[in-house]
């Protein structure tokens, strides 16, 4: 196991009152493996990466928990300490449209390169040699590396992203909608590259994304989000053929499909308000089975329905 | 079948400028033909920047087009005075993508459903306040009474597209133009919305232009489906017919990069086509999609513009590959 999240919370404050945007989440990442993190917009899948990157932006009323990384308790580490062992080469994080965020007046494969020269005392011509090859690797051909983000296009910028995320040959990748600002075609291609990377380097991907089917691409295992908790989390296979939680069985139904011929359902109502969150299991408002005074007054227990897989509703019994 | 709307090579041109002269021309819409029969939905897909938004504003009237013609019910609407124009404007609606920016937040969800009323003159303020009604109801903001005296940010995502589609059919149009009406909202609702237009385009008989890049959706929801790439139609067909059997290279591969949710599907490599779509101010020469195709033919793709092949019933495709297949069709 190279991560371990225990019971984190992450609450902001605004104007209407406290967001529970992270409202107690556990779950754990293997070595080697992927975890996909699915869950509609609001659902708070990015707040769970500011938590494990302890980066919780200015408005943060609450964050707590605990978080293991390689066995070292990260959040008892001082900032000096956090920076050394987990941001630098520890997790890496690819933000949501991050390729948007490259500096315009940089060559690219200096900002690849940056890391290593400037915290872990490469030289110049190593740093670059380094930033090329895997820019390269990413594929973005060596007579590129010298181009300026705005002469690439979308999706080279992704990969030059992805490339300065890869550098410091980090043990945790977190990956925030990496495709979700591409076209189809090019949102193939970086999957193709990110199943390549799977292959290839003995990282553990935590891949945030809405979208099942991508989920389905890359994910040994997946935990699916909604109104700031994990309802389900349980091997990728399991998830998608059988489903346990309620919301899970209805977000997946409500995919339109390519190649099936059924007919998408939809889930009736909107996601709440993660201010006022439903008392009782938040999804009771638009489940189907939901049970008069039980789901809607007492929060549903996390049931282990296998090894490594589990759920939280009433549905699937007591503890 | 009659044919309501008839698009005839319709050019779409914006001309770049540079201090006061005219430096270059993006060609968003290319020599487009296509003609809709009344009740039929079409839906049009393709990648953003390929020109599915230019294309529906033209059938809107809101962009001129820079040659060509686009006939509503016989009529050319780009030749036609203010008052047969705005005759024509009752008879068409919008829904645009983002309902967050498309209703005017000062407005009360009623005066925003009201207004294309008002605009056209229509009926007394007794008469309009029971369209509006009817209009909530048919988009199933239940109760009406309560909904009609909010205002846009009181709503859900979801919520605001209906009021949206609501203010699209309060004037009864014949023919509806809906540009990524979902992409905005949550997955879970996406559906909802779909369904929801799918059963009003039914009940009203509607024709409609559905534009999306999401061809999953496109499925449930058209009769039949126009695939743009870089300014120019490559192919049409029945939707499923289509999506079953593409018979253009770029279908084949704008297909092949949609996931579906499956974890059989799990690092297993898909067929990709490397590069992006070119820019619309330089397009390549001849077919556009040459530079990135597998299937290009040497001295022919790049030099003469590929017309639309005839493949099948109501199937065209703009590909040299299809020309033993059947004489050149110039209407699609």
């Amino acid at each position: 196991m190279v991560l371990k999240a225990d019971h984190l919370f992450l609450y902001y404050e605004s104007e209407r009152g406290i967001v529970k945007a992270v409202d107690d989440v556990s779950f754990e990442l293997g070595e080697r493996e992927t975890l996909a993190i699915v869950g509609e917009s609001g659902s708070g899948k990015s707040s769970l990466a500011l938590c494990l990157i302890r980066l919780p932006p200015k408005n943060t009323a609450k964050f707590q928990g605990q978080i293991f990384f390689n066995g070292m308790e990260v959040m008892k580490l001082n900032e000096e300490e956090f920076r050394k062992k987990v941001r630098l080469n520890g997790i890496s994080i690819v933000f949501q449209g991050a390729m948007n965020t490259l500096n315009p007046v940089i060559p690219i494969f200096r900002q690849v390169a940056e890391p290593l020269i400037y915290e872990f005392g490469v030289s110049k011509e190593e740093a670059k040699k380094k930033a090329v090859e895997t820019l390269s690797y990413l594929g973005i051909n060596p007579d590129m590396a010298s181009r300026y983000p705005h002469e690439l296009s979308g999706g080279m910028r992704q990969r030059v992203a992805i490339a300065m995320a890869l550098v410091t040959n980090p043990k945790i990748v977190i990956l925030d909608e990496p495709t979700s600002a591409l076209d189809i075609i090019t949102q193939a291609n970086i999957m193709n590259l990110l199943k390549k990377m799977k292959n290839d380097i003995g990282t553990s991907y935590i891949f945030i994304t809405h979208d099942l089917a991508l989920a389905s691409e890359l994910a040994d295992k997946v935990a699916i989000m909604y109104a700031g908790r994990i309802v389900e989390n349980g091997p990728a296979d399991k998830i998608f053929t059988t489903p346990k939680h309620p919301y899970t069985q209805l977000l997946i139904e409500s995919v339109p499909t390519l190649r099936t011929e059924k007919e998408p359902r939809f889930i009736p109502g909107a996601p709440p308000d993660l201010i006022n969150p439903p008392l009782g299991c938040r999804f009771h408002p638009r489940c189907p089975y939901a049970i008069q005074d039980k789901c809607n007054v007492e929060e549903p227990p996390t049931i282990e329905i296998a090894e490594d897989y589990v759920a939280s509703c009433w549905l699937l019994g007591e503890k | 079948m009659t044919e309501f709307i008839k698009v005839e090579n319709l050019k779409v041109y914006f001309p770049i400028r540079k201090l006061f002269k005219t430096i270059g021309m993006v060609k968003a819409v290319d020599d487009a033909s296509l003609s809709i029969n009344k009740g039929e939905t079409v839906a049009l897909v393709g990648e953003s920047g390929c020109g599915k938004t230019t294309f529906g504003k033209a059938l809107l009237g809101a962009v001129k087009p820079y040659s060509g013609k686009i006939f509503f019910d016989g009529i050319d609407i780009n030749n036609v005075d203010g008052s047969e124009l705005r005759k024509i404007r009752r008879r068409v609606g919008a829904i645009f993508q983002d309902p967050y920016s498309s209703l005017n937040p000062m407005f009360t969800i009623y005066r925003i459903v009201e207004e294309p009323l008002v605009v056209h003159g229509i009926g007394t303020p007794k008469e309009r306040e029971e369209m509006v009604m009817k209009a909530l109801e048919d988009v199933k903001l239940i109760p009406t009474s309560d909904f009609a005296y909010k205002y846009p940010h009181q709503l859900s995502g979801g919520q605001r597209q209906r009021v949206a589609i609501a203010r699209a059919i309060i004037s009864k149009p014949e023919f509806i133009v809906a540009d990524e009406p979902v992409t905005m909202l949550d997955a879970s609702i996406r559906v909802e919305i779909l369904l929801l237009l799918r059963e009003i385009q039914r009940k009203l008989s509607l024709t409609m232009v559905y534009i999306t890049h999401d061809i999953a959706t496109a499925k449930y929801f058209s009769d039949r489906i126009v695939v743009m790439y870089a300014g120019k139609f490559v192919e049409t067909g029945p939707t499923k017919e289509v999506l079953r059997n593409p018979k253009h290279p770029y279908t084949q591969f704008l297909i092949e990069a949609i996931p579906d949710p499956d974890p059989r599907n799990r690092l297993v490599l898909r067929k990709v086509v490397a590069g992006e779509p070119p820019s619309l101010i330089n397009p390549p020469s001849g077919c556009r999609f040459y530079p990135r195709c597998p299937f290009y033919m040497k001295g022919k793709c790049e030099t003469a513009v590929p017309p639309m092949f005839q493949t099948g019933e109501n199937r065209f495709s703009a590909c040299f590959l299809h020309e033993v297949e059947a004489p050149p069709s110039k209407q699609a």
